[in-house]
């Protein structure tokens, strides 16, 4: 018997009735494939080097032998096993393209604003681009990366997407922020 | 936020980011050691003031149990490590 299963986002309904983009906005990725890699013990820097070498990947710190890895060139569907083939027993690599929410946060007050929940210091000297912590956001646990001097990436798990987004929005309540899908 | 924890992979973090499981100084004995052994360790615990030695859980950050030395009277840090180094010792 065949079924159809409907895709729905974690924040289909909460956000995206109105399309706009003020000076700093809050993308929700829809779909990012993304994938936990644990390295195996005594083998993290085989690990990361074959996770380093490879342009397809982004790497983000999560722990000590630990990283949240996503990629734009891999689908959700497939980013689990590619992994799994690189890294072979060097690590073990858990799906979370369907467990996690990603969100990108760009503007000029990106770091003003993210500086009202977290408590770790954003300054670009300090917080440069590529570096990646998880944090405490309010009360919710996300990993936080910086992509660019104005512009940061949140993971979030996926059931806390909708309070992430609702603290986002109280903490830039003096900045000027729009909501939205990254894809409409 | 006073309280301060200078985790040894995440840096200094708040301690709103770690849960406290207690006392890292009791070692557990041997599966077959004896009742009063395992009566000890289980139940008995001193309650000091001053320089204490805890079990902190890095949970919102790299996740890792560390050993923080701490004065519980100031709460003043000493020293933060991982416990999986004190395995070794």
């Amino acid at each position: 018997m065949a079924y159809d299963y409907h895709a729905v986002h974690a924040l289909d309904g909460t956000i995206g009735a109105i399309a706009e983009r003020r000076a700093n906005h809050l993308a929700v990725h829809r779909a990012t494939a993304m994938a936990m890699v644990l390295a195996s013990p005594g083998r993290v820097p085989e690990a990361a080097g074959i996770l380093v070498a490879n342009g397809d990947f982004e790497v983000r710190f999560s722990g000590p032998g630990e990283w949240l890895v996503l990629s734009e060139v891999h689908a959700p569907e497939t980013l689990a096993a590619e992994l799994g083939v690189r890294l072979g027993d060097a690590a073990f690599v858990i799906d979370q393209s369907h467990g996690r929410v990603a969100l990108t946060l760009t503007g000029p007050d990106a770091a003003r604003i993210l500086a009202n929940g977290v408590a770790v210091d954003l300054h670009a000297d300090s917080f440069p681009v590529g570096r990646a912590a998880n944090v405490l956001c309010h009360h919710i646990s996300v990993n936080l990366a910086r992509t660019s001097a104005q512009s940061f990436d949140l993971v979030v798990m996926r059931s806390f997407a909708e309070a992430l987004v609702d603290d986002i929005k109280v903490m830039a309540r003096s900045h000027d922020l729009s909501v939205d899908f990254a894809t409409r | 936020m006073a309280s301060l924890i200078s985790c040894p992979h995440c840096g200094t973090r708040p301690k709103e980011e770690f849960a406290i499981r207690g006392d890292a100084t009791p070692l557990r004995p041997s599966s077959m050691a004896s009742d009063e052994a395992w009566h000890d360790y289980v139940h008995l615990r001193t309650n000091p003031r001053g320089r204490v030695r805890e079990h902190w859980q890095h949970v919102a950050g790299c996740r890792r149990w560390l050993v923080v030395e701490r004065d519980n009277l100031s709460h003043a840090v000493f020293s933060v490590t991982d416990a999986a180094t004190e395995v070794d010792r």
